[in-house]
């Protein structure tokens, strides 16, 4: 099969600055409300009750990520891992400080996966890579790869709202690597997928770190981050709590959870 | 150390005056317009309008329903013969690209809510991709029109030529418009509840069920404050009666459509941010 990320064109050499964070912010305000109406803001509103509330996601983080690198970012639910990821991504614009990013990013976020389950898993390769910045051209050059790496070239003409999680999370990573990204930020997308799949894109991983690419990769299965990570980044509170050798920040973090070496820390990736 | 020159370079930085910088967000949606494009192409197609069977129901759809709107103004008594029924196609055919992009329009942000979670792209592309979708169905019932228009012995002449540049603001328009909506629909969810009903005023407001001729001098100021009015009346003066069109209406149609544009684009922008966190 041919390369899905190309791994000549995009080599960066080692230890250059790929991502820069100058003291971050990001505060947004949300709806208390699931599914915000007018029904619901006359209620709250009759009720003196508040209609909003502040998040502050990320506070005053300082980072700076170098080329080379498969960084583990870790923490607990609501520590501000996935905002912080939709910032680098460009995603969500900060509040407060300063972002800059070296190279092409590409995104494999949880609940992003799978555009539109209406549509064919055919289109939705087409409208995620356009979406992206891709054109048409450049995605029909890859289209067969993507599928291929994806194992779906069986259903890939069906409605993805017939595809299996496993299904729908192999076509997001292989739309993803085949933008041939300098940067891949992973968060959470690659749980669904079966063992063959997971050690396939694994080893997809390693091979991008062995191209100085950046990999990040937010997740709660500890195991495969001590193995294929360079560094770990811990987060608490939208602010870094450790960031450095893998083994010593997940023994730190296991301690804060008071989990020990419990088997449900190393779920899978 | 240095990062490599050749790689780019983006920064990240708070929105100012809560908008995003304008050059770059209109070079970056220049750059999707193949995603406008294939979205609506895929849209279309799932919903199967890519078959012959589902391109008849286009032209069908809005056959059936100017035949039964023709046969209430029967019922009621309308005066009118073959030109009344052009009137009402013709106006008919243009009241839904709007009212289409409006109503699609408004779910578009909230609809597309997974594609905004998981990737950087102007939001704008959805309302925009709904209007051109509302377009896609509405070529063919331009040529059932000109069916219509034939068969009905109606006159042609050179000033028709306008139609291209009254659909081209009719687009301008529907798409204002659509982005309003779409951004009005992230903050409260029950507003397209409302559309259906919204959509039934305006055309109960418009000519298309009579003509601005025959509008009572009392409701005269219908002509200035619904936006639509304009429009279709123009539409009905080059293409059914095959006049020049009214210079006062063009211009108040284009005054209404770039105000509607710089209040929904600005509202829009300035929210756009929110959107991954609303939806």
């Amino acid at each position: 099969m041919s390369s899905l990320s190309e791994s000549n064109s995009s080599n960066v050499s080692s230890k250059k600055t790929a991502i820069s964070i100058e003291n971050l912010g990001l505060v947004y305000k949300t709806t208390l409300d699931k599914r915000p109406t007018f029904k619901t803001r006359i209620r709250r509103l009759a009720r003196r009750k508040r209609q909003t509330r502040i998040v502050h996601a990320v506070n005053n983080l300082s980072l700076e990520i170098k080329y080379g690198t498969v960084l583990g970012v870790i923490g607990t639910n609501g520590a501000g891992k996935s905002s912080l990821m939709r910032v680098i991504s460009g995603i969500l614009p900060p509040t407060s400080g300063r972002v800059e990013v070296f190279g092409k990013v590409s995104t494999l976020l949880a609940l992003g996966v799978g555009f539109n389950g209406k549509l064919t898993g055919r289109d939705n390769v087409y409208l995620g890579g356009l979406a992206a910045g891709m054109n048409r051209a450049e995605i029909e050059s890859k289209f067969d790869s993507i599928v291929e790496f994806a194992g779906l070239e069986e259903v890939i003409d069906a409605p993805m709202r017939t595809y299996s999680s496993g299904m729908y999370s192999r076509l997001a990573f292989s739309v993803a690597i085949s933008l041939n990204p300098n940067i891949l930020i992973i968060d959470e997308a690659l749980s669904t997928g079966d063992a063959r799949y997971k050690v396939k894109s694994l080893n997809k991983i390693l091979e991008m770190r062995n191209e100085d690419r950046v990999i990040i990769i937010v997740s709660h299965a500890m195991k495969t981050l001590k193995t294929v990570c360079d560094e770990v980044l811990w987060l608490d509170r939208g602010k870094i709590v450790a960031q450095g050798d893998p083994t010593t920040v997940i023994q730190a973090y296991r301690e804060f959870l008071h989990v020990g070496e419990a088997p449900e820390s190393d779920e899978d990736l | 150390m240095k990062p490599d020159q050749a790689l780019p370079s983006v920064i990240y930085q708070p929105f100012t005056h809560g908008l995003p910088p304008l050059g770059g967000y209109a070079k970056s949606l220049w750059a999707r317009r193949q995603f406008i494009f294939e979205y609506a192409r895929a849209d279309l197609h799932q919903k199967q309008y890519g078959s012959i069977l589902g391109q008849l129901w286009l032209v069908i759809n809005p056959l059936i329903l100017a035949g039964v709107y023709y046969l209430l103004l029967i019922i009621i008594g309308a005066k009118g013969g073959p030109d009344r029924f052009g009137h009402l196609t013709g106006t008919l055919f243009l009241f839904y690209l709007i009212t289409n992009s409006i109503t699609s329009g408004a779910k578009s942000v909230t609809s597309g809510a997974k594609l905004i979670l998981n990737a950087s792209f102007p939001r704008l592309v959805l309302p925009l991709a709904e209007t051109l979708i509302a377009f896609m169905k509405f070529l063919p019932t331009l040529v059932v029109f000109f069916v219509i228009h034939t068969i009905l012995g109606l006159p042609y002449s050179l000033h028709m030529l306008w139609a291209p540049a009254i659909i081209a603001l009719t687009l301008f328009f529907a798409a204002s418009c659509a982005i309003l909506a779409s951004t009005i629909n992230v903050y409260f969810r029950d507003a397209q509840n409302l559309l259906p009903y919204f959509s039934r005023t305006l055309l109960y407001l418009s000519p298309v069920l009579y003509t601005a001729q025959t509008l009572d001098a009392k409701l005269n100021f219908l002509k200035i404050i619904n936006p639509l009015f304009p429009i279709l009346d123009t539409w009905s003066a080059v293409m059914i009666r095959a006049e020049a069109p009214d210079p006062t209406s063009l211009l108040l149609a284009l005054g209404y459509s770039l105000f509607l544009f710089s209040i929904g684009t600005f509202i829009f922008l300035s929210r756009e941010r929110e959107f991954a966190v609303r939806i």
